[in-house]
């Protein structure tokens, strides 16, 4: 690892020198002029041109005359705005050393259709699988979006999002966050980065907040099983973070925000392009502190239930062109977490205080070379390593005891070989060969040689007519430990009129159990509980008996669950419709069904003479997420928007059901707290599984008054009531056991942009009721932040 | 602009009605509020053996197991049994009530001498115990003499099923325990008296319901009643 490190490190020292060594050269540059008119061929007057990605800005003259002058030669978007009309988005190319001519027709508000999403245009830098046009839904979060939210860190731009939320696993201990997708809890989410898998989680939850926002391109959402492109873990859905690439003009970007619990978010970046245009590089630079927040002051007397912590991140990213076709790309990313976070119980002689600590770091860094072969086709070959070492500790400081302790890296290696092809305009290809090798030291387990695995996808996209698309594929993962699993999916579209789609997708998932469920032997000292993974469980236990320690052993459960724990499987279906009745609003609904199948779940196997429950690992039969999902938007006149969203959500355990019905153990009976009476237990009583809402909701209002470079928007997310914990011993949710509140939260920003758009001062409040509930440990209250930015580039 | 201001105006209207809807929060106020009835004694945060541990990798833990102790209603005394010696002085005699024994402390027992497992075993108390699935509040009067002499309830612990006796559910998820609500133990004490005893939280603070995994425990949160007049009486209202 070292030799990587300062590889790394050397790699950003060249990002950093890039800027003073290169000049961009005259003859690079080009023009552009033209004319912007109205319907009757009128001129607009004052109408603003934004050229993205390098922003620069004009306006028009009396004539509706526009010239952006020297200007590095490129593709580049356009966007023109006035009020009044509707706004105007497209993709053009300045030649070097030319005048290059556009004359734009804008069409009127009445019109307006707020949907200007040019997504077919983007460059692919890295990835060639287009996830956006995977088979099961995509949601996009652009950038632009995510700077006027004024959120920091990825957890809290993705629980605003209709169907998501951000869930403390109160079983993993008080740092396990995760994120939930239609009702898939964290375990089955994978998270990647430019389309590659980033690893490190707690107890399967991945806390997103470890990544920050400054450098995000879009976020790209796949609800449904995804193993399909992604492999196993992308069980429930993916989400991928797509990094800034690419400007075609040195610019550079400093912005600082303070407020509430001593938030800091600073951020430094710099963009430049290189030897005549061959080359582009950008880095960025993020510090992130927060004081953390209790959401407890009734029963913790000081400290926080949301950590607080220090966070450094650095990523970069540089691309050459070698030859006329081939480009070779390389990008790192390296984050560094610290976190103290103390917690007191209690006061004087009984007072408790746990110093809960935890060290974070997480490097990915990824090769790729990208070649365009004369005949249509592409090839991306990719290379890619990540380490994740984590170190957390909870000392008890009155009597130095230790509550529990855990350090562990992992670490891994990815090659990847992609080809796209244009079989026709209507048909595209992309497919794929790979192959993965991952390790994992901790000081409780250990694999010998690592786990390795290797797979082969191809995907199509296909427009059959001018009313039918249908995209599809297969995927064939092997593992070093349980062979061979394929998974399809397919995607339709039906366009009945064009103002209403019919979509329609199925899709199927995996993923193969981890470390933890097969090699780890953990002990909790506190609850003095014991959990063998199945590899190693028939081996301990021997063991153990031989010791004395073992008072008593479920053997039928042994033989059937040494060594035989299966992958976990789920089949997503989604089907729903958009209908676009006027060009100003927009209704999307769609109904989903995700079945999940065997199941990893812990399950008592033996008792000890000490150890009071031996656990370990089993597939259970299955369980099920279901639901609607709907969301709508409207532009009611040019700059300002509506939009909204609601998930119903369903999602029970369909062994729960069983037990219920078939009234086994503690399953068939519940008390009413209230009257200390128990009854037998029915399956309506079943709520379903813990931390999912029924009803969640969104609405979001957005004004931009674009005279005065002004945007505001208020956001309300609404989340219903969900299960917590079970009270009365029957080891399901009903309606006498604990459910945190349903509750709104409001957040809103305005934002002012000045001196030509380069300074911009942004007001964030989020959660202004200051609503905190105590079984919310991580939703901090009121938190008010004031940013400034500043751009800086040449004119 | 007729649109823009009724649109505002419906923003605005959306936004006080979220403002009152949104500030009602879970389970705020006093942990011991509506414990008093003026009549019973309420102990809070009774600290337990704290250092005591499970398992073998409890760092600075000070032992294995957790000691037993003691505790007498009329003073509200706790007697901790250390060693043989405290095993000799108290155990045997009638001046402990109930016995906190077990993992945590979680354990409970009346005195009862003639029990083979009971802490006060080859002793001189027989005390009993009834338990009632009711408020502690509504319990008026002790259970008869008939059904103390019937009862089998020997250790108050683990109620692991609907007809267990114990105290407390514990969850397998969490691996917390969750005292069970509106369940009260009618005891006839070792000097005769009737009394009646809710325990309420085995968690440091009385939380209603445990948020994290290291919450302190064992710190007792209890209260009962004992009628001083010999009679069976145990109105607290």
């Amino acid at each position: 690892m070292k030799f990587t490190s300062k590889k790394h490190i050397y790699f950003l020292y060249l990002l950093l020198i890039f800027p003073i060594l290169t000049h961009a050269q005259i003859e690079m540059r080009g023009s552009l002029s033209g004319k912007i008119l109205d319907k009757n061929g009128s001129p607009v007057i004052g109408a603003n041109l934004v050229l993205q990605p390098d922003m620069h800005q004009v306006n028009t003259d009396k004539k509706g005359v526009f010239l952006f002058r020297n200007i590095i030669a490129g593709e580049y978007s356009i966007t023109v705005s006035y009020i009044g009309f509707k706004t105007y988005q497209n993709t053009v190319l300045i030649e070097a050393a030319k005048n290059n001519t556009i004359n734009i027709t804008l069409e009127e508000e009445e019109n307006a259709l707020q949907q200007v999403i040019v997504y077919g245009k983007e460059t692919k830098v890295d990835n060639l699988l287009d996830i956006q046009r995977s088979a099961m839904p995509v949601t996009v979060i652009t950038k632009e979006t995510i700077a006027q939210m004024g959120s920091r860190r990825l957890d809290e731009i993705l629980k605003e999002q209709t169907g998501i939320a951000v869930v403390n696993d109160i079983g993993g201990g008080a740092r396990a966050v995760g994120v939930q997708m239609q009702g898939f809890g964290s375990d089955y989410v994978m998270i990647l980065i430019d389309g590659q898998p980033m690893v490190g989680r707690n107890s399967g939850n991945f806390d997103l907040s470890r990544i920050s926002v400054s450098n995000i391109e879009r976020i790209e959402i796949i609800k449904g099983a995804s193993s399909c492109l992604f492999g196993s873990e992308a069980l429930g859905g993916a989400i991928n973070i797509v990094t800034r690439h690419g400007a075609f003009q040195p610019q550079a970007l400093a912005s600082f925000r303070y407020g509430s619990l001593n938030i800091v978010d600073a951020t430094l970046e710099g963009e430049t392009p290189f030897h005549h245009q061959r080359g582009s590089a950008n880095i960025s630079a993020n510090y992130y502190r927060t004081d953390g927040f209790n959401t407890d002051p009734n029963f913790l007397s000081g400290g926080t239930t949301a950590p607080p912590y220090d966070d450094y991140t650095l990523q970069g990213r540089v691309r050459y062109r070698l030859t006329e076709n081939g480009t070779l790309g390389a990008s790192g990313r390296y984050a560094l977490r610290q976190s103290f976070m103390k917690q007191i119980f209690g006061s004087n002689e009984n007072q408790n205080s746990a110093g809960d600590s935890q060290d974070i770091t997480d490097i990915n860094l990824s090769v790729t070379y990208d070649h365009n072969f004369n005949n249509g086709l592409r090839s991306m070959s990719r290379y890619y390593l990540t380490r994740y070492v984590s170190d957390m500790s909870i000392l008890w400081e009155e009597s130095s005891s230790q509550a529990s302790a855990e350090k562990f890296a992992q670490t891994l290696h990815r090659f990847e070989q992609q080809f796209s092809y244009s079989a026709t305009a209507n048909l595209k290809f992309t497919g794929g060969l790979g192959g993965n090798v991952e390790q994992m030291d901790n000081r409780d387990f250990n694999v010998p040689g690592g786990l390795w695995s290797s797979f082969g996808y191809l995907q199509g996209d296909w427009k059959i007519s001018d009313k039918f698309e249908a995209v599809g594929g297969i995927r064939y993962d092997h593992h070093s430990s349980y062979g061979g699993k394929f998974n399809p999916s397919l995607g339709l579209q039906y366009h009945i009129i064009p103002k209403l789609t019919l979509k329609l997708a199925v899709g199927s998932g995996f993923k193969t159990p981890d470390y933890r469920q097969r090699y780890q032997i953990f002990m909790n000292p506190v609850a003095n509980y014991l959990v063998i993974g199945t590899e190693v469980l028939r081996a301990t236990l021997e063991e153990m008996k031989n010791n004395g320690q073992i008072s008593e052993v479920r053997d039928y459960l042994v033989n059937q669950l040494d060594k035989n724990l299966k992958a976990e499987k789920s089949l997503s279906f989604n089907g729903g419709f958009t209908y676009s009745p006027t060009q100003n609003i927009k209704v999307d609904i769609n109904g989903f069904y995700h079945n999940i199948s065997n199941q990893i779940n812990s399950i008592r196997v033996a008792t000890g003479t000490n150890v009071r429950d031996i656990y370990t690992y089993q597939n259970l039969p299955k369980s099920f997420n279901t639901g609607l999902e709907m969301s709508a938007s409207v532009t009611p006149f040019s700059g300002f928007d509506i939009s909204a969203g609601y998930q119903y959500l369903v999602a029970k355990d369909r062994a729960v059901m069983d037990s219920i019905s078939n009234g086994t153990g503690a399953y068939a009976s519940i008390r009413d707290n209230t009257t200390g009476l128990f009854r037998k237990s029915k399956l309506s009583d079943y709520f379903g599984i813990e931390n999912r809402s029924r009803h969640m909701a969104n609405l979001r209002l957005a004004y931009n008054y674009t005279p005065w470079d002004i945007t505001a928007n208020v956001r309300v997310n609404y989340r219903g009531k969900y299960g917590f914990v079970d009270n009365n011993n029957n080891r399901f949710l009903d309606q006498y056991d604990i459910f945190v509140d349903g509750h709104f939260l409001v957040n809103a920003g305005i934002e002012k942009k000045l001196i030509k758009q380069r300074l911009s001062i942004q007001l964030t409040a989020d959660n202004i009721m200051d609503y905190t509930d105590r079984l919310m440990p991580g939703q901090p209250g009121r938190v008010v932040l004031l940013g400034l930015k500043y751009r800086f580039y040449k004119e | 602009m007729r649109t823009i201001k009724n649109n505002y105006k419906s923003l605005f209207v959306l936004l006080v009605s979220l403002a009152i809807t949104s500030c009602s929060n879970n389970e705020e106020g006093d942990a011991w509020a509506g414990l008093e009835d003026g009549k019973s004694t309420v102990i809070r945060d009774l600290a337990g053996d704290t250092n005591g541990s499970m398992g073998e990798e409890a760092e600075g833990k000070t032992k294995r197991g957790f000691d037993t102790f003691l505790f007498r209603f009329s003073d509200k005394k706790q007697i901790w049994i250390r060693n043989a010696a405290d095993s000799a002085q108290y155990l045997k005699t009638k001046d402990w009530d109930i016995a906190f024994t077990g993992p945590y402390n979680s354990e409970i027992y009346v005195n009862k001498g003639s029990y083979q497992f009971n802490p006060g075993y080859g002793g001189t108390a027989s005390s009993a115990v009834v338990r009632i699935d009711r408020p502690y509040a509504e319990v008026n009067t002790a259970a008869s003499d008939e059904d103390f002499a019937a009862s089998e309830i020997n250790k108050i612990g683990w109620a692991f099923n609907d007809s267990a006796d114990g105290w407390f559910f514990y969850s397998l998820d969490t691996h917390l325990m969750m005292a069970i609500k509106n369940r009260t133990y009618l005891i006839h004490l070792p000097d005769g008296k009737y009394a009646k005893l809710e325990l309420i939280n085995a968690y440091q603070g009385n939380p209603p319901t445990v948020t994290n995994l290291n919450w302190p425990a064992p710190y007792f949160t209890l209260r009962y009643y004992v009628q001083n007049d010999g009679s069976k009486n145990l109105n607290t209202k």
